[in-house]
């Protein structure tokens, strides 16, 4: 279970971004989380990704109640829950060619062994050909950017997905295609998801049930 | 679309391309024809590096320094391909051409109020001179693009993503251009937004009936709601060229491109094409989308000529008189 | 190939912004080879010119510009080309060194700050702050004074007064990058903070760092002539570009204009260059600038 318990979470504590935020998923469910932009539901995503830590409020991943957030999360929880952000810009590092960028987590963990299998395996689930896989982020489109930045997020097999506007910047066929690899990951390995966005249609299509900001926090 | 009258922007066999070091070619767009007539909104929708942005570029004069461009894009009779530098600064950047940006949040200036950007805009713009003359222009300015008089002394990181789209769009009507460029001025934004933003933009055209709007775009929704014709650019080609009720309804899109990127949507059938567009350094030299095509065959390893409304072999087929009444 | 698209319909190409280009170009290439003759003259003059510097000829003393003199002579008759040499020589050596240093200790001041944030950050900062509120000048005085003059004493009062500037700029670099989405994916990812700050923190400020080390060279030597100039930096006997200048003064006021001309071009001839070099690097690593090259 991914359990968000009235977090109040922000970057001021006199006006925080999220109030008393509740939201549960369940191993292998996939929620969707709905609200306009600019309403803080980025900041939560970061709270469940441990990212953020919350000014109140308690994150319990799998049981074990979060204590420590960032560098100081222990690696095991941190790593159990994988993070696609809205703009592959900047969530890609500028000088890492888009082989090393998916291998990095593995690398991060000590798992260099696998990084061949792993990277050409993933490339080919997201759809990336060898070709890509050599060039650094500003010589490829955006579409092909955020798929690397998905196979990055599944490299370390996270029993969670947290996927904050995955889609805000793509063009249909690549949204749908996008979906479709995160998709086939849960039906294989029953990860759960909380996907964050604005655009109702999607959501509903896309998860199991689809949460209004106003009922996740409340008002 | 009512009588006949010069069209707006006439874009003729616009091609741009970049030189890379190492004499690698980009060939961004390709031979480019289209028309806007006065009135019209045009949507030119495509997946991101398609070339659709190159092609606003190349009309704004903004290419960088490595790119060529071929054929003309006529506004008003100016060419725009060849206008050198002083022309286009002076008499079509907001003259003539009103650019409604992506991230109005980034185009606007962090450190002036709405109000002495407007003002500094319509002194340049008009001939409009004096304390109280420019804060009266401004003040109609802005009532114009429905941003609110009361928001006006403040800076762009307190507006809402909406009033920040107003405030671009205030800035983009003051010079009265004939042509609205806006450049995914969607991005981003909720449903709602997107709705009203595209909503204010049609009524900008309709206002006067002599305004045109080229709308680039990859959210088909948004061009759905706003526009009367349809340009699909695929891999620096327009592909399809069409009416918008016959592409978003029935018939529907003719080429497959456009018929596999309406299917992705969320409301229809969400699934994607497959594989990935080509290169822009390496083309072939048939029809581009051949790979990805389920109706490929032989003939598709020559480039397919534009013919009526859609460049490819095998078209779904054209719409009869029948099914443009319906 | 792309070109095929252009057999269709054969395409006229036309360029554009053809006149950025060229002053961009232009200032490269000034700025490059100024920089390259100042380095070449200053390590192949002194092996291959088998001539004495410290040759004193009372005879020739302050002699103006001439064939056998191109820049006169000093007030004891050294040929001022010839210790103009080896003055840029010492300045430039000091100035390199003193660089390095005050870049090392710049960077990892500025990342340790930025990269822990916290109270670290606040205190690091504050030091920051209450060293450069004490002029550089008055500082590199207080540590020329403590040693016998000489080049180190030099280098250090340069290295310790000049890490302050680099410190800010590397803070500032490593807590815009500390932000950004690529930094979560990397701790999500299970990067410890140590190899967050390795991998993807100092690759993204180097060039910021480099590019501040680069300018710091110009600004090194001049801190290094005004500590001569003072009589507290080299010796006087050492040809260094402030003892050249320092010891000019005197035939200044006297109507002598060369031995006080030729050191201070040598001072700032390289000064541009190494701006005019800098600028065009400060373009190449700004991020838009580097996209628009690609496409």
């Amino acid at each position: 279970m991914l359990e968000l318990r009235a977090i109040t979470a922000g970057y001021d504590r006199q006006a925080p971004a999220v109030r008393d935020a509740t939201l549960t998923v369940t191993p292998g469910e996939s929620v969707g989380l709905l609200g306009p932009s600019g309403c803080g539901k980025s900041t939560l995503a970061r709270v469940a990704a441990l990212l953020h830590r919350p000014d109140a409020g308690e994150v319990v991943l799998d049981g074990t109640p979060v204590h420590r957030w960032r560098h100081r999360a222990p690696r095991e929880l941190r790593t159990a829950v994988g993070v696609v952000f809205q703009q592959p810009r900047l969530s890609a590092d500028p000088r890492l060619r888009l082989a090393d960028l998916i291998a990095e987590p593995l690398r991060a963990t000590g798992r260099r062994s696998s990084v061949p299998d792993r990277v050409a395996e993933l490339a080919e689930t997201v759809g990336l050909t060898p070709d890509l896989l050599t060039r650094r982020p500003h010589e490829v489109s955006d579409g092909q950017l955020q798929r690397a930045c998905l196979a990055r997020a599944l490299v370390l097999r996270p029993r969670w997905l947290i996927c904050d506007e995955m889609t805000a910047m793509l063009d249909a066929s690549t949204t749908a295609a996008l979906v479709g690899v995160v998709e086939a990951y849960r039906t294989s390995t029953g990860a759960g998801l909380l996907a964050v966005g604005h655009d109702r249609a999607l959501l509903n299509r896309w998860c199991d049930r689809t949460a209004d900001w106003k009922t996740v926090t409340g008002w | 679309m009512t009588t006949e009258r010069p069209p707006v922007l006439s874009v003729r066999g616009l091609s741009v391309r970049f030189l890379l070091p190492g004499g690698r070619r980009v060939a961004a767009v390709t031979d480019a024809h289209f028309d806007v007539a006065p009135g019209e909104c045009l949507a030119l929708i495509g997946e991101s590096g398609c070339g659709k942005s190159v092609l606003a570029s190349a009309l704004l004069g903004l290419l960088p320094a490595n790119a060529q461009t071929a054929g003309s894009a006529l506004l008003g009779g100016l060419d725009l391909l060849t206008a050198d530098e002083r022309t286009l600064a002076r008499t079509v950047r907001g003259r003539r051409i009103g650019l409604i940006p992506q991230s109005p949040a980034a185009h606007l200036t962090p450190v002036r109020t709405i109000r002495s950007q407007l003002e500094e805009t319509v002194a340049q713009l008009t001939g409009v001179r004096g304390r109280t003359a420019l804060r009266t222009a401004a003040e109609q300015a802005a009532e114009r693009a429905g941003f609110p008089p009361g928001h006006l002394d403040r800076h762009p990181h307190e507006l809402s993503g909406g009033l920040a789209q107003r405030a671009a769009t205030a800035l983009a009507l003051v010079g009265e251009a004939p042509l609205l460029l806006a450049d995914e001025p969607t991005t981003g934004l909720d449903r709602d937004l997107v709705d009203r933003t595209v909503d204010e933009l049609r009524r900008h055209v309709d206002a006067d009936g002599d305004r045109a709007l080229l709308m680039i775009t990859h959210d088909l929704a948004a061009a759905e709601r706003v526009a009367d014709r349809v340009a699909v650019m695929y891999a620096g080609r327009i592909v399809e060229l069409t009416e918008a009720s016959a592409f978003f309804g029935t018939p529907g899109p003719r080429h497959p491109y456009s018929r596999g990127l309406l299917e992705a949507l969320p409301d229809r059938s969400f699934t994607p094409i497959p594989g990935l567009p080509p290169e822009l350094g390496a083309l072939p030299d048939g029809c581009a989308f051949a790979p990805r095509c389920d109706r490929a065959t032989d003939t598709c390893t020559t480039l397919p000529p534009f013919t009526g409304s859609v460049a490819c072999h095998h078209p779904a087929p054209a719409p009869t008189p029948e099914d443009i009444r319906a | 190939m792309a070109d095929t698209t252009t057999a269709v319909t054969k395409t006229v190409w036309r360029a554009h912004g053809t006149a950025r280009r060229s002053t961009h170009t232009l200032r490269l290439r000034v700025s490059a080879t100024l920089v390259a003759v100042t380095v070449l003259a200053v390590l192949l003059v002194p092996p291959l010119v088998r001539l004495d510097q410290q040759a004193v000829d009372l005879a020739a003393k302050l002699l103006p510009p001439s064939w056998s003199h191109p820049f006169g002579t000093d007030d004891v008759g050294r040929d001022l080309l010839l210790r103009c040499v080896y003055g840029l020589r010492v300045s430039l050596l000091v100035g390199v060194v003193a660089a390095l240093t005050a870049t090392v200790i710049g960077t990892a001041v500025g990342a340790t700050a930025g990269a822990l944030g916290g109270w670290v950050d606040r205190a690091v900062m504050r030091l920051v702050d209450t060293f450069s509120s004490v002029p550089h000048l008055l500082l590199g005085v207080f540590i020329v004074a403590m040693f016998r003059p000489g080049v180190w004493p030099v280098v250090i009062s340069v290295g310790l007064t000049h890490w302050l500037s680099t410190a800010r700029i590397v803070r500032a670099e490593v807590l815009s990058l500390r932000s950004r989405p690529y930094i979560d994916a990397a701790v999500s990812g299970g990067a410890s903070r140590w190899r967050v700050v390795v991998r993807h923190l100092l690759p993204g400020v180097l060039p910021q760092a480099g590019l501040a080390a680069v300018l710091m060279v110009p600004h090194a030597m001049w801190h290094e002539s005004a500590l001569s100039f003072l009589g507290l930096g080299l010796p006087t006997h050492t040809a260094s570009l402030g003892t050249l200048i320092q010891g000019a003064r005197g035939s200044l006021l006297a109507g002598q204009w060369w031995p006080t001309l030729f050191p201070g071009l040598f001072l700032i001839i390289p000064t541009l260059a190494v701006a005019g070099l800098a600028g065009v690097w400060r373009e190449r690593i700004n991020p838009r600038r580097r996209s628009e090259l690609t496409l």
